[in-house]
């Protein structure tokens, strides 16, 4: 590995692939044909993940970040541009690229095999990933004791509870104690409780104290605000911003931002709200469908826009059951970067 | 709740299997050609000149005959299979992230396959000769080498099939071809002399033939200079077969692995 070279580095990284679309529409055939789609998923993509940081790649479900994941790990081919791991090739220098690299993939329970004990299947992975014969029961256990996992060691996997098969997939990851992490979607489908352990996990103990690069892909804005040290944001498969979370913050500084909670507010009228003059961006979901809530987080020129707001509502006779005037948050930059609404 | 509602209910459930199986074209294909195949294989069976043929061809009485090919056959079905059930999209991925190689990763998936293999092959043996009175002379050298032969070709079939497998996510057509072709040419349960003289000829092309002729006689006290010819004749199957199948295999998994669709099944 070259002196000081960055754990991870792409320039202009490109993926294309080709499928074929099957139109829903058309009757069931036992020869049915399909017309080939081409999809760039990442584009030209320039990135550099320094030594010791945590790395958040954020963006939208089909924003190219599993495909990055899949580039980086060896299991894709990138079809032009280049990228190095810990200052290997990925295309060139394969099984040292694997010896860089812990991988977890947004299905947590993959590959784990269900009537073995988690012991079991560490076993196993421990001897494909070179974890030598010799210590290997005790790093093992060291490494389900990191994730919390001692006490359940030798339980069947199939009995594990979501979280604890995410905890078991991270202690595969950490087993040949590689330098760079990639974590896609780690926390994808867990618990409130279970995902901020492992959130906390990742930054105190193997950033912090074990000083492991990791890559963390993540669809949830606060996840990547609170334990990234920079954050990317990714949108169909282009980089459209890099920084960390305040500099992202700072970019959706100008302005005034309200969040506002509607009642009983129609899609058509939430159309209309878009075009009042002096609104730069709005986003909507339904934050409670009982109760015909609906969440509005709107960007606004300037507080002079505020009365024409009110106007609005009503002239529209829509109920306000909340209103806020916020700070901008990385959701906001996320936002205007993407295009996406809250929730996407 | 009607009638009329359930039988929609029941209509959408066959549309939803109708439709999934349609998907899998080559797979209805092979159902097709298996059932066809099947009978014919069958039906041989039950030719009269079968006990005389074989007695007359190999020497050795039917039960024998029978009793070794089945035994057999469990080892071919195995290897033919082998790649295959490795392929689990889920952790095939896994295992391919790790510094692990393709021939490990082969080797290593296939191993207790052989082990049970061969204790099935020894409960068959064990029943003939227990039960049915077979007489066994092993040639252990002769033995293990038509058996690594018989192996190493079959893991060729396998990789190619599994290759396929990768690529089109359907049916898997080699090993049909394949079990189709040890039932009806292979010498396993019925000699290629008691079908008509056109099809005999296939026979001497499939290596399953040269496998089963040679292990019978490898067990049944011959010699390996006995042997010679239909030895070398499967030793150049092998030859070809085994590197195709792994230059098939590679391929289609860094085709797969190029057009992001290794894990779609």
């Amino acid at each position: 590995m070259p002196p000081n070279e960055s754990a991870v580095i792409t320039q202009n990284l490109t993926k294309t692939y080709t499928s074929k679309i099957r139109n829903p529409e058309q009757r069931p055939s036992l020869f049915q044909l399909g017309k080939n789609r081409t999809v760039t998923a990442v584009k030209n993509l320039n990135l550099e993940i320094r030594r010791g940081e945590l790395f958040g790649l954020l963006g939208r479900n089909g924003a190219g970040k599993t495909t990055l994941v899949k580039i980086l790990c060896t299991l894709l081919p990138p079809d032009g541009g280049t990228a190095r791991v810990n200052g290997f090739d990925v295309a060139k220098q394969q099984m040292q690229v694997k010896r860089s690299l812990g991988t977890i993939f947004s299905v947590g329970e993959r590959g784990f095999f269900w009537r073995l004990t988690g012991f079991g299947n560490l076993e196993f992975y421990a001897a494909i990933n070179n974890v030598p014969r010799r210590g290997r029961r005790e790093r093992i256990m060291e490494v389900l004791d990191l994730v919390g996992m001692k006490d359940n060691a030798f339980e069947v996997f199939q009995k594990y509870s979501g979280g604890m098969k995410r905890k078991l997939a991270l202690a595969r990851a950490l087993l040949p104690d590689p330098p760079i992490l990639l974590l896609d979607e780690p926390t994808t489908g867990l618990d409130v409780v279970s995902s901020r352990n492992i959130r906390d996990f990742i930054r105190n103990d193997l950033v912090k104290k074990a000083g492991k690069t990791v890559l963390y892909t993540t669809h949830y804005i606060e996840e990547a605000s609170q334990i990234c040290d920079r954050v990317a944001i990714l949108n169909k498969g282009q980089l459209t911003a890099l920084d960390t979370p305040d500099a992202l913050r700072g970019m959706a500084k100008k302005g005034e931002v309200l969040d506002i909670v509607a009642k009983n507010m129609s899609e058509a009228q939430v159309e209309s709200l878009r075009g009042v003059d002096g609104i730069t961006s709005l986003a909507a979901e339904v934050q409670d469908a009982m109760l015909g809530q609906t969440r509005l987080r709107l960007r606004l020129e300037n507080v002079d826009t505020l009365p024409r707001i009110f106007d609005f509502f009503f002239r529209e006779k829509i109920k306000i059951i909340n209103f806020k005037q916020e700070e901008p948050t990385l959701e906001d930059a996320f936002i205007e970067l993407t295009g996406a609404g809250i929730s996407e | 709740m009607t009638l009329l509602q359930e039988l929609d209910k029941v209509y959408f459930f066959m549309k939803r299997d109708i439709l999934s199986f349609s998907t899998y074209k080559t797979n209805i294909l092979l159902s097709v050609l298996s059932a066809f195949f099947g009978a014919l294989s069958y039906a041989f069976l039950g030719a009269n000149a079968l006990v005389q043929s074989v007695e007359a061809s190999y020497h050795i009485s039917y039960t024998t005959y029978l009793i070794i090919g089945l035994a057999f056959n469990t080892y071919l079905s195995q290897s033919l299979t082998l790649v295959q059930r490795t392929i689990n999209p889920w952790s095939l991925e896994e295992v391919l992230v790790s510094p692990t190689g393709l021939v490990t990763f082969i080797v290593g998936s296939s191993l207790w396959g052989f082990i049970w293999s061969t204790g099935v092959i020894a409960i068959y043996l064990a029943v003939g000769v227990f039960a049915f009175g077979v007489v066994l002379t092993v040639n252990i050298v002769g033995t293990v080498l038509v058996v690594a032969l018989g192996i190493a070709t079959f893991i060729g079939f396998s990789m190619i099939g599994a290759g396929i497998l990768i690529l089109t996510k359907q049916g898997d057509p080699v090993t049909t071809v394949i079990t189709i072709a040890t039932n009806l040419f292979g010498n396993v349960m019925f000699p290629p002399q008691v079908m008509p003289a056109a099809l005999q000829v296939i026979s001497y092309f499939v290596p399953q033939y040269y496998f089963f002729t040679t292990i019978r006689q490898m067990l049944t006290g011959s010699t390996l200079l006995a042997i010679l010819p239909d030895l070398l004749v499967l030793i150049i199957m092998c030859a070809v077969i085994l590197p195709v199948g792994y230059l098939i295999y590679s391929w289609c998994l860094r085709t797969a692995k190029k057009n992001g669709t290794l894990s779609w099944f």
